[in-house]
């Protein structure tokens, strides 16, 4: 369990956390999502004690992180894949790991095993993969057992492989009773690991809830329809509720009435539709909409940009 | 050696996480420490090269000694001599190897897998110290003593000769070797404040090296310059095996003093910054 209590840093004149407040429940992963410089890398480093709240405060397993007794006994932290001296075997990283808190040899091995790191751990970690350094760093996190997990963009640079494998140990480490805290840049990866998710944007929670009803509260479903007729169906089915989006010549995507609305009304209205099909709303529609006014870094209109590199 | 229960099989949930085995102790940093020192080729380098500088070093004087006879050193002095003169590159070597046991560790992210391992963070930088100061002492002997036992049949060919026991002999012996150690603990404290092994590495070679140099040219131009000189850190060391202005104890306290400056600031922003 994560509790944060109008946790705030501030860097110079600038806020990169400002006054959040959020609990991480054992027992399901949270996934921690928003754009570039929302603050979730620095949150998450205030939470182990590399930086110091400028404000507020964050306390893990019910204490401070620098309070426990044992701390990679309590906390597992993958906050970058490059925490490792690159001159160093994977193998002699995780010893050294271990020997701060006693944890035998005997672990190192089997998290070197759960990791897939069999074949490179005695091998300078200078030459690893992104992918390599990422399992690393899951192996490292895992050493002492503990019971709260975070990971910062643990899937980033893995395979498809590698991807699947985090989603399942994230799902399993939840299942155990652990608390589980994943930060990550891929919606549709975040949607089927995730259960519950905090939004931070511009360095405060902008939405903090289960998955399914942020989806629902920030997305919603549409219809798609196919008609000759678009004018004559526009007018028809044109309402307070009702929102209608001409997206081609003959398509429209309407939002506001079900399918089964569309299809009857059109039919007394005697109005032919070549297509009528549902659309749920995804994750990453409902992030791009929670976020749209919180990015930090936004790109320009591709239009643009493209002119500058000619 | 704890019994630790591990549980890795994820089968059933647990109600609670209670953490099994001990946790944090200052023997386990002091473990974690010596396998990341003598995990780095880098430490074999340098260590070896303390080695052989001095013993070269060592075989040479005493051939280029032996040579000429009466320059106005007794036997023992000589034996000193030749047997600590190839330790000044040494000096220069555990210097850096200092400042890179910590800034290597910012350079390449690894301080934060130490710092989460180690909240506290003090306990890490005094287990830091203690291993680099230990193996240091025992590689500065090393050094001295076989540049001793290599030097001895060479000056014994003219009737040079000390005994290694003899307290004029061991002390200056056991001295160098301490100084190196404490050069290596000045150099962690450097490496510290600077993060930075480029930095961190003129920082202290610059103290070591030019120190003496630019604060013996200002002596020319302000009189009480020149009393600084021996106060300096590596004329202090020297000191401590050879008084010349004051008592070797009294040399020693300052070359504390520098240690204790360095890492006493190190220790102050270690614990205060973000890392």
């Amino acid at each position: 369990m994560i509790q944060a209590q109008s946790l705030t840093k501030h860097y110079g004149s600038k806020t990169a956390v400002d006054a959040v407040d959020f609990t991480v429940q054992p027992g399901k992963v949270t996934g921690f999502l928003g754009p570039n410089g929302a603050g979730k890398s620095t949150t998450m480093r205030m939470i182990v004690g590399l930086d110091r709240p400028s404000l507020g405060s964050v306390i893990v397993n019910g204490k401070p992180y620098h309070e426990h007794k044992a701390p990679l006994r309590e906390v597992g932290v993958l906050l970058d894949a490059k925490a490792v001296h690159t001159g160093r075997s994977a193998y002699n990283h995780l010893r050294a790991m271990a020997a701060t808190h006693n944890i035998p040899t005997s672990r190192v091995h089997e998290v070197i095993n759960l990791t897939g790191l069999e074949s490179v751990a005695r091998k300078r970690v200078g030459g690893f993969s992104l992918g390599m350094g990422q399992r690393l760093g899951i192996a490292a996190a895992l050493l002492g057992d503990p019971a709260t997990l975070i990971l910062d963009e643990p899937v980033n640079g893995l395979d498809p492989e590698g991807v699947q494998w985090v989603r399942k140990l994230t799902k399993q480490l939840a299942s155990e009773g652990r608390t589980v805290l994943l930060s990550s840049h891929l919606m549709s990866e975040m949607a089927l690991t995730a259960d519950h998710l905090i939004v931070l944007g511009r360095g405060r929670v902008i939405a903090d809830a289960s998955v399914a009803d942020i989806i629902k509260s920030a997305a919603q479903d549409s219809v798609r329809v196919r008609t000759p007729h678009t004018a004559a169906l526009a007018a028809l089915l044109a309402g307070a509720d009702v929102t209608i989006t001409n997206v081609e010549q003959d398509v429209l995507e309407i939002s506001g009435l079900t399918v089964n609305e569309i299809g009857d009304r059109a039919a007394a209205a005697q109005i032919s539709l070549h297509e009528l099909s549902a659309m749920s709303a995804s994750l990453e529609d409902a992030y791009m909409k929670l976020t749209q006014n919180e990015v930090e870094y936004r790109t320009g209109d591709t239009h643009a940009e493209a002119e500058v590199a000619r | 050696m704890s019994t630790v229960t591990q549980s890795t099989q994820p089968s059933s949930a647990r109600a609670s996480f209670v953490p099994t085995g001990s946790g944090l102790s200052f023997l386990g940093l002091l473990k974690s420490e010596s396998i990341k020192l003598w995990s780095l080729r880098s430490t074999y380098w340098s260590f070896s090269l303390v080695v052989v500088a001095a013993v070269g070093i060592a075989v040479l004087m005493s051939f280029a000694m032996a040579g000429r006879s009466a320059i106005g050193f007794d036997n023992t002095e000589m034996v000193v001599l030749v047997s600590t003169a190839g330790l000044s590159l040494g000096q220069l070597i555990v210097a850096v190897l200092g400042v890179l046991s910590i800034s290597g560790e910012y350079s390449s992210g690894m301080i934060k897998s130490t710092l989460t391992a180690v909240p506290n963070r003090l306990p890490a930088l005094w287990a830091k110290v203690t291993v680099l100061f230990g193996f240091t002492f025992l590689v500065g002997l090393v050094s001295v003593v076989g540049s001793y036992l290599v030097a001895l049949p060479i000056l014994g060919a003219k009737d040079i000769t000390a005994n290694l026991f003899d307290s004029a002999v061991l002390l200056p012996l056991l001295g160098n070797a301490l100084f190196l150690a404490l050069i290596a603990v000045f150099a962690i404290g450097i490496g510290t404040i600077v993060r930075s092994s480029a930095g961190g590495i003129a920082s202290a070679l610059g103290i070591i090296l030019l120190l003496p140099t630019v604060v013996g040219l200002f002596s020319f131009l302000v009189d009480w310059v020149a009393d600084i000189v021996p106060f300096l850190f590596t004329s202090a060391g020297s000191q401590m095996v050879a008084p010349t202005t004051m008592e070797s104890w009294q040399a020693f306290l300052v070359v504390l003093a520098w240690v204790a400056v360095s890492l006493g600031t190190a220790a102050l922003l270690l614990k205060r910054r973000d890392a």
